[in-house]
């Protein structure tokens, strides 16, 4: 008994120290992100936040799994699947004193770094109004061809943010056709 | 035309279109794996029936209580359907509920009666 503690003890105290709400790192699919927003909704419940700060939490949540079952490249063969994707990556969010840190990891293909490093950094230096404008735009644009979305799914989770969203691309060893994308969103 | 049901599932709305009383009414959550794939059948169905209405009162009773980024796009298309139809001899109402603390909602209706002038927009905050 005292091995099996002593193997896991340290991820359970880094997960208390880090005030950790939910974590998640594997598959996801649209039933699996379905069941994951039962579990989130309830530890914000639990914890006490406010109305508005629940919603934007949620919504991130949302935007965050679901580009993830969209386009992650990392997938399940197809005929694994119920007909939905389902593909890999990992969510994060803990909270640091009155803020909420969601973080969320997925290889992308380094083809499309270039084009998510063009939607995301222009973000980094709009004021709220900027954003809530863009947003504007957006809701009344044509959908993007490559978006399987409505495109407005950064922006939402700009204007959710109480910070300029963060993002990194990491190289993958081994795989140069793939590259870890991270974003990071404060609430 | 015979009425139009969908029932609510834990990630999209329940659809309740009585076209027979001229109330339609979309309550609870909305973010299916497809967006347009959940929403397209629905428009058309609506815009067959507003096409055939003339000088009609038509109440829209509006209960979403989330709606992610894809679904937002497609509400949009859902109200500019109904402000075709109210700015061709129909009357529209719709009633916007939401959480008197949900600014996110708010904000996303004072949008819709921007863009969509033809329709009688009546916010209707909840308490909780």
């Amino acid at each position: 008994m005292s091995g099996i503690l002593d193997q896991n003890c340290c991820f359970f105290e880094i997960a208390q120290k880090r005030n950790l709400l939910f974590y998640h790192k594997g598959y996801f699919s649209h039933s699996i992100v379905a069941a994951m927003s039962e579990v989130v909704k309830l530890q914000l419940e639990v914890a006490g936040l406010s109305t508005s700060t629940r919603r934007r939490i949620f919504s991130s949540f949302i935007e965050l799994s679901q580009n993830i079952v969209h386009y992650s490249c990392d997938a399940l063969a197809e005929d694994q699947g119920q007909g939905g994707a389902i593909r890999e990556g990992a969510m994060c969010i803990s909270a640091e004193g009155e803020r909420h840190l969601m973080v969320c990891v997925n290889p992308v293909a380094t083809a499309a770094v270039g084009a998510l490093r063009e939607k995301l950094e222009p973000l980094r230096n709009m004021s709220i109004e900027e954003i809530k404008q863009a947003y504007k735009m957006s809701l009344r644009a044509d959908t993007p061809p490559d978006s399987k979305g409505a495109g407005l799914g950064f922006l939402t989770m700009a204007r959710d943010a109480s910070a300029p969203l963060e993002f990194a691309f990491h190289p993958r060893e081994g795989d140069t056709d793939t590259t870890l994308f991270c974003l990071k969103t404060i609430i | 035309m015979e009425n139009l049901f969908i029932a609510a599932t834990a990630t999209s709305p329940e659809i309740d279109f009585h076209f027979d009383e001229n109330v339609l009414s979309l309550r609870g959550e909305s973010y299916p794996e497809n967006a347009a794939a959940f929403y397209a059948p629905i428009i058309e169905r609506l815009n067959v029936w507003l096409n055939a209405c003339e000088n009609v009162a038509i109440t829209v009773e509006v209960t979403l209580t989330y709606f992610n980024s894809s679904s937002t796009k497609m509400l949009f298309s859902v109200f500019d359907a109904l402000d075709r139809a109210a700015s061709s001899g129909n009357r529209v109402q719709v009633n916007w509920y939401r959480d008197e603390e949900d600014e996110t909602i708010l904000e996303f209706g004072e949008e819709l009666q921007t863009d969509f002038t033809a329709i009688k927009f009546n916010d209707c905050p909840v308490a909780t």
